[in-house]
């Protein structure tokens, strides 16, 4: 199963995003809950899971460590203006 | 010298033609001398037609723009080059010169394109194969010739114009964007930490927004300066 924060087209035109976690995928390694800079990854039933969407930075860290591929934090690829 | 009947039916574009066809390619051929160094054809020039060598050895091979180069082919007696713009309607690919004094035959790109115009199903499958050369030609060249940063570059402006004009566009993890430029994640992330330094980009959370696109349009464009120390 897949979980994310919220779907569509309104997740990806806000800016609060967290990782996609295929739970089927997690082998329970924990690299995630150690890397995360935050502390928001635990293990829930030996799976993955973000505890605090709110505070996910989106800095992309559990997905460079998870072994299997279960953790995904695509980007949408935009033009705009700079933000100032 | 006129070309033989022989000599073109040796060749695997024209063995298996009826013999009106053959003659009919025998009439339009032109047969061309080179010397040593000489340019046969220029990449990004119009497509004159197929070439076939009679004689000698012709380099085949993509520039950058700072002129280094990355050579596709050795083209020997009875090998043909020049083959894809003759059937996508591109310009030339690649460019191409004699390693030696050399003889080539020229069929002009109206004669080779006759010899399937009565099977617009062949001339089809033709241009799909022939457009996803020079599709191969292209990320050759940018393999050989581009820094990550520069591959970023491409990357980045292509989709997020494509996604201005509202063509549906994957969003793509960094591990997807490494695979797309023959690459791994770790570049990519320093290639993108170096674009964001440089104000051409903002990652914001799970958006990466295009802010300067003629800052990227610059690292396209100017291939070896993008390159990272």
């Amino acid at each position: 199963m897949v979980m994310k924060a919220s779907g569509g087209e309104h997740r990806a035109r806000c800016c609060v995003a967290i990782p996609e976690i295929d739970t089927s995928k997690c082998i329970s390694c924990g690299n995630c809950v150690e890397e995360c800079p935050v502390g928001i990854v635990t293990l829930v039933d030996g799976k993955a899971v973000i505890t605090n969407p709110e505070a996910c930075s989106y800095c992309t860290e559990c997905e460079s460590f998870c072994p299997s591929a279960a953790i995904r934090c695509p980007i949408e690829i935009v033009l705009g203006a700079p933000e100032s | 010298m006129a070309v033989s009947t022989d000599f073109l039916r040796s060749l695997p574009y024209l063995a298996n033609l009826a013999a009106d066809d053959v003659e009919r390619v025998r009439r339009d051929i032109l047969e061309l001398s080179f010397d040593k160094d000489e340019f046969v054809l220029l990449e990004g020039e119009p497509c004159r037609g197929l070439y076939v060598v009679k004689s000698g050895r012709i380099r085949i091979f993509k520039s950058s723009p700072e002129g280094r180069e990355h050579v596709l082919l050795v083209a020997g007696a009875g090998e043909s080059f020049n083959d894809v713009p003759v059937f996508d309607d591109g310009p030339n690919p690649a460019s191409g010169t004699a390693l030696e004094p050399s003889v080539v035959y020229l069929i002009p790109k109206k004669t080779a394109l006759a010899l399937v115009a009565d099977c617009p199903a062949a001339l089809g499958i033709i241009r799909v194969f022939a457009a996803r050369l020079r599709r191969l030609a292209t990320v050759v060249s940018d393999l050989s010739f581009r820094s990550v940063v520069s591959r970023i570059a491409k990357l980045l402006l292509e989709m997020a114009v494509a996604e201005q004009a509202g063509t549906p566009i994957p969003r793509l993890t960094q591990d997807e964007m490494a695979a797309r430029v023959g690459s791994v994640r770790d570049v990519v992330g320093r290639a993108l930490r170096t674009l964001e330094k440089a104000g051409a980009i903002e990652i914001r959370g799970q958006r990466l927004v295009v802010t300067q696109p003629q800052k990227l349009l610059m690292l396209v464009e100017d291939y070896d300066k993008s390159r990272m120390p």
